[in-house]
């Protein structure tokens, strides 16, 4: 600071105390809340490999889960997206490995 | 003969298929798709290998009736009992017939099918489905098994190691991140710093020793002060890249990003003077002055001023009027980081700022920069550029426009309001005609459906009538 004489006016503080105002974190409404793409494609692998019994696309969501859980940043918010596209992903990984069940559970 | 067979494997049916359903741990997709075919095989196998025990146990006896040890016993047991010394040959002649009619009995009973049926299909059988049995859980014998496993579970290895790299990523990015966040605060937060010597109140808690940062996800941290003159408070955003995300980081390495830092500088209301002024580089600034709306209502591109030292060539000015570009870009600062050889030394993390008392949003006068972070060890290279800002907000601060330029602006703004009165009332004018023609149509669908209504009663009373017409008719042929 001292080396360039920018604050010139450090001949006096410029500190006010007084007119200190403690930090309001602003309120982000969800819609502001960038969008968890991650998230939506975990949900789309998710129901992919449900339906179509395609173990690779369960694998992706669970992936893709991971990603999401990783950039949470509200917790109550995202993790309900994020426990639904969960359930889809172990649902299909069941489905899959647990395969001879399938007559029964295809109907 | 064959129809025991198939009663026999009938019954076996229901005993082999939960078994799969009890040995789970078979993925192969070529069990999946044999699996149809495999209930066949399955029951074969079963089939095949429970006669074969049967045959392995029962054979015995038939070279044992032959052979001399076992008889021995049984004959000595069964002619200890008789008595001894009269017939040694008979008695054995006499086991002997039981025993080949027992063994008549036997096949009768139960090898119907097994000596004729069995033995043929038996060697093939066995020997195709004993393997596979063998390598599906096991995963071992022959190569060609193995090839087909390893296929099979190349998905799995892959994601399943993709996924801890994710995990153990996850923590050294998020580290990473963390650590870049505090050498920032290490380097102009803390005690004898830049902002401690000009903000009363730093961090964002409350008290003494509140903490510095505010944590926001992996990548987004928050520092806050406050208490200074001129403005209400600062919040700095340090944007970073992903590092805790294997995926972004990847994506990364074609979309290269950078770390970021902006400063948001919420000016007094009274302390700042109708200022529009924006700098950044030639193309970004290009960009700035199209899209950032204030920008582009009230300032345009400033060319450089002959006969003045003026800021470096990769940098352009975007001003409302050229007193206030010339005002705000002061020798001190042409000096320290704007000239074209402090520049070059100090302003590569420059990316740009912005200040205006029509910003868009809540707090209308806001000072903004824009810096890029460099590593975590080089951090004293950004002192100049986070110098100014606390430099511009004195300078704003104090900043009074001149007569002149001020009827200009104040001209300009009254214009501004006054379009933004009008499209306010444009806008509550296409709403209230939005809201008419829905009433409208509502009024109409209410009618049509009234009018429905009115056919259907009608129609209802000629049916009725009609109804009435014919009643009698009806009544009469009853009375008949």
């Amino acid at each position: 600071m001292s080396s360039h004489n920018n604050n010139s006016a450090s001949v006096n503080d410029p500190r006010q105390p007084s007119a200190a105002k403690p930090f309001v974190a602003q309120p982000v409404s969800p819609q502001d809340l960038p969008v968890d793409y991650s998230g939506f494609i975990a949900v789309v692998f998710g129901i992919a490999g449900v339906m179509f019994r395609y173990k690779l696309s369960s694998w992706l969501a669970i992936i893709f889960c991971a990603q999401s859980l990783a950039n949470m940043r509200n917790v109550e918010n995202d993790l309900k997206q994020i426990s639904m596209a969960m359930m889809f992903a172990i649902m299909g990984l069941v489905t899959n490995y647990l395969g001879p069940a399938r007559p029964g559970t295809q109907s | 003969m064959h129809g025991i067979y198939c009663i026999i494997s009938l019954l076996r049916l229901p005993l082999i298929l939960p078994s799969p359903l009890v040995f789970v741990p078979r993925p192969t997709a070529s069990t999946a798709d044999s699996h149809f075919e495999g209930f066949d095989a399955e029951d074969d196998d079963a089939v095949d290998e429970e006669p074969l025990d049967h045959h392995a146990i029962r054979s015995p006896p038939l070279t044992q009736s032959d052979s001399q040890p076992t008889p021995d016993p049984e004959t000595q047991s069964n002619s200890d009992p008789n008595p001894v010394p009269t017939s040694d040959p008979l008695p054995q002649s006499d086991l002997q017939k039981p025993s080949t009619t027992t063994f008549e009995y036997w096949d009768e009973d139960e090898f119907e099918g097994l000596p004729v049926e069995q033995p043929p299909p038996e060697p093939p059988k066995v020997t195709e489905n004993a393997t596979p049995d063998d390598s599906d859980p096991k995963t071992t014998p022959k190569p060609q098994e193995t090839a087909v496993s390893k296929k099979s579970f190349m998905v799995e290895i892959i994601c399943g190691a993709f996924l801890i790299a994710f995990v153990i990523n996850y923590f050294t990015g998020k580290r990473e991140n963390e650590n870049l966040a505090l050498a920032w605060a290490a380097k102009f937060a803390t005690k004898g710093s830049i902002f401690e010597k000009n903000f009363s109140l730093l961090g964002v808690g409350e008290g003494e020793d509140s903490p510095l940062l505010l944590k926001e996800g992996q990548n987004v941290f928050k520092f806050y002060a406050s208490g200074r003159r001129y403005c209400q408070g600062l919040l700095a955003t340090m944007e970073l890249k992903s590092r805790h995300d294997l995926i972004s980081k990847l994506f990364n390495l074609v979309v290269p990003c950078k770390d970021e830092i902006s400063f948001e500088v919420y000016m007094n209301e009274e302390a700042m003077d109708q200022v529009v002024f924006a700098m950044a580089k030639k193309k970004a600034a290009k960009g700035m002055q199209k899209e950032v709306r204030d920008l582009q209502r009230f300032a345009g591109l400033v060319a450089n001023p002959s006969g003045r030292k003026w800021v470096a060539e990769e940098l352009s000015v975007i001003s409302e009027s050229k007193e206030v570009a010339g005002d705000l870009i002061t020798e001190a600062v042409l000096e320290q980081v704007f000239g074209d050889k402090a520049f070059e030394k100090y302003g590569k993390d420059f990316i740009s700022m912005h200040f205006s008392d029509q910003h868009p949003g809540t707090h209308k006068k806001m000072l903004l920069f824009k810096f890029g972070l460099p590593d975590a060890n080089r951090m004293a290279d950004m002192t100049r550029l986070v110098a100014l800002v606390p430099y511009y907000i004195d300078l704003i601060g104090r900043y009074k426009l001149s007569s002149q330029a001020r009827s200009k602006t104040e001209a300009a703004r009254v214009k501004a309001a006054q379009e933004a009165y009008k499209e306010l009332q444009n806008a509550r004018q296409e709403a209230l005609q939005k809201k008419k023609a829905e009433r409208k149509k509502m009024l109409e669908e209410a009618e049509a459906k009234l009018s429905a209504d009115a056919v259907r009663k009608k129609e209802a009373k000629d049916r009725t009538r009609q109804m009435k017409k014919a009643m009698p008719r009806m009544k009469m042929t009853r009375g008949h």
